[in-house]
């Protein structure tokens, strides 16, 4: 059953170019599924080792601002008779290289923040992504600062010599966007139903017990710190080949809020939650745009916001999922027997 | 039978100006039940954290078969054999029974995160053994038929159950249990004691806190006697019992009834 809901679902997504021709929808669609990869990225984090990551957009834009540098090349003065001169690498290793980075800022971060939890995390985690943004805005030599990196090269496929192809359309880079989002979404549900994950878990139910029993709590938060930014950073690249364009302002704090947004209204700790969420929040204010001015869209958007936090506070698969289970697992209203029903 | 398995070393703790535990020696022997007990305060579970890295001491050392614990982190205590419960009730409440049994199993999994992200087919024997194992140490502490329940759901005595089943899945060879029969009505009481003399028999030594009476005296091979941060007295349980010292500071009248 949930095999042939999962399967429905990839065939409905890949299906969606073939009989949606309008660009713009389709660009709409873009931007929801990397957002969604961020999300889902984030909810490994705050879903799962229960630490709240306010600085997460610093690993996007990590992903992103080294995605575009290693594929445009750059060169640096370093002193007045030394410039450092970086040549412009192919797309597919800018990306894997923008992965590689926001992965060891998140060790980084892991292990800076191995002894702080909750409210302090969540300090360490503002103030790194404000000193990124900061670099990014500040080091003009590198990152051309509010100038903005631009005529980024987007991504391609070629068999050499004989054909290739360059990611200039939206078509290519909705198929790349939602491999790249069933990958990321295949390894956090592998990892949080292994024992790794319910040791992330268990950091986030219950510390010194999950320590007590032999779980190395900082060993996990970093692995989950690490695996996440790297996420972050993928999703970062392939924001920066799509768009083409990468400034400071992808630090924007109200990115990082978006993608909470998402993962608790979605439902955090639950694997299909980021998705829902980054969906409906991907797709939701491009919606509204169509029929309301501006003004009344954000009404629109946070009240809808307000409604499901309110009513479904764990949000909303967790709802839909229990609402499933009272309606058809168990038909006389009783428990039913617990082996049956996993 | 009269092998040191954990020796407690000039134990001393403070917090601040006070002290907690002032150079305390003990030691548990292999396969024994021993108790630790003594009035409110008088720095049992003190004496707990610090052999289970929970808390630093301030002077004296402890080792345990041989090996150091001293500066060792929780889960470095748990690799070593020693694994404890808590004194209020310490579950992961908002997991299913086998879920909470699963995450206390960690130290039995082996696979490794390169693996589980290839989903390799040894993976899934794991898992499958994994819960296996669970449902044995449920059945061992009576609670098969709880797994598919939240831990925060059930009665407060198999709650307390479940937190020896976790430390179990830990594959402690020393198992710490703090006030485990705390809460627990008389008919509960006789019957984790019995499950703990089980478990003592199949090979963990024990070493308990415990205010009960009925359970100190009724399991313990030794009791040790703990009064304000120092060791009043030790021995059987009968010698305790009898011991005039004990008495005064802590049994009271009432231990001639007990």
């Amino acid at each position: 059953m949930r095999h042939a809901v999962t399967a429905a679902w990839v065939v409905f997504l890949f299906s969606i170019p073939l009989w949606m021709t309008d660009l713009y929808i389709l660009h709409i669609l873009i931007s929801a599924g990397i957002f969604t990869i961020a999300a889902i990225s984030l909810n490994l984090l705050l879903g799962y080792t229960g630490q709240l990551s306010l600085g997460h957009v610093a690993f996007f834009g990590i992903g992103a601002y080294t995605s575009a540098l290693v594929s445009l090349g750059f060169d640096l003065e370093l002193t007045d008779s030394y410039t450092f001169v970086f040549a412009p690498w192919p797309v597919w290793i800018a990306f894997i290289a923008g992965i590689a980075a926001a992965g060891l800022f998140g060790w980084l971060i892991g292990k800076i923040a191995f002894k702080v939890r909750g409210a302090y995390f969540v300090i360490v985690t503002i103030s790194f992504a404000e000193v990124v943004r900061l670099i990014s805005l500040n080091w003009v030599d590198l990152t051309e600062g509010p100038m903005a990196l631009n005529n980024i090269p987007p991504f391609g496929v070629a068999i050499p010599g004989l054909w290739e192809q360059t990611f200039y359309q939206k078509l290519p880079n909705y198929y790349l966007i939602l491999v790249v989002a069933i990958v990321c979404y295949i390894v956090v549900r592998r990892l949080v139903r292994s024992r790794a994950g319910r040791a992330m878990i268990g950091l986030r139910e219950n510390e010194a017990l999950a320590s007590s029993v032999g779980v190395d709590v900082t060993r996990y938060l970093v692995l989950a710190t690490v695996i996440s930014a790297a996420m972050a950073g993928a999703a970062g690249g392939l924001y920066t080949h799509y768009i083409r364009i990468v400034d400071p302002d992808i630090f924007l704090f109200i990115y990082t809020v978006t993608m909470v947004i998402m993962v608790v209204t979605g439902g955090k700790g639950t694997t299909a939650g980021p998705v829902v969420g980054g969906l409906l929040f991907g797709i939701l204010p491009e919606v509204l745009r169509e029929f309301a001015s501006p003004e009344v869209q954000w009404v629109i958007y946070g009240v809808f916001m307000i409604a499901v936090v309110f009513f479904l506070p764990q949000g909303i698969v967790p709802a839909v999922t229990s609402w499933w289970k009272a309606r058809f697992a168990a038909p006389e209203g009783g428990l039913g027997t617990p082996e049956g029903a996993r | 039978m009269t092998d040191t398995a954990l020796s407690v070393e000039g134990l001393t703790v403070h917090f601040g100006g006070l002290v907690a535990v002032s150079d305390v020696d003990f030691v548990v022997r292999e396969g024994e039940i021993a108790s630790l007990i003594g009035p409110n305060g008088a720095g049992k579970t003190t004496a707990f954290n610090v052999i289970t890295g929970f808390l630093q001491a301030s002077a004296g050392s402890v080792r345990y078969r041989g090996a150091s614990l001293d500066g060792l982190r929780p889960n470095d205590v748990a690799d070593l054999g020693v694994v404890r419960t808590f004194q209020k009730t310490s579950l992961f409440s908002g997991l299913s029974v086998i879920d909470n049994m699963l995450i206390g199993l960690h130290r039995r999994g082996r696979g490794r995160v390169w693996e589980i992200l290839l989903a390799l087919p040894r993976i899934k024997a794991e898992e499958r053994d994994l819960r296996m194992q669970a449902a044995a140490i449920l059945e061992q502490v009576g609670l098969s038929h709880r797994g598919g329940e939240l831990a925060s759901d059930l009665p407060y005595g198999e709650q307390r159950l479940l937190e020896v089943a976790i430390a179990l899945a830990a594959r402690p060879s020393l198992l710490l249990l703090d006030e485990p029969a705390s809460g627990m009505n008389p008919s509960e009481t006789q019957d984790f004691m019995n499950r703990v003399s089980a478990i003592r028999d199949q090979g963990t030594t024990i070493f308990l806190v415990e205010h009960d009476m009925r359970v100190v005296m009724g399991i313990s091979d030794r009791v040790i006697v703990l009064n304000q941060g120092i060791i009043l007295a030790e021995g059987t349980p009968e010698e305790i019992r009898r011991h005039p010292e004990v008495i005064r500071a802590y049994l009271g009248g009432a231990a001639a009834d007990a």
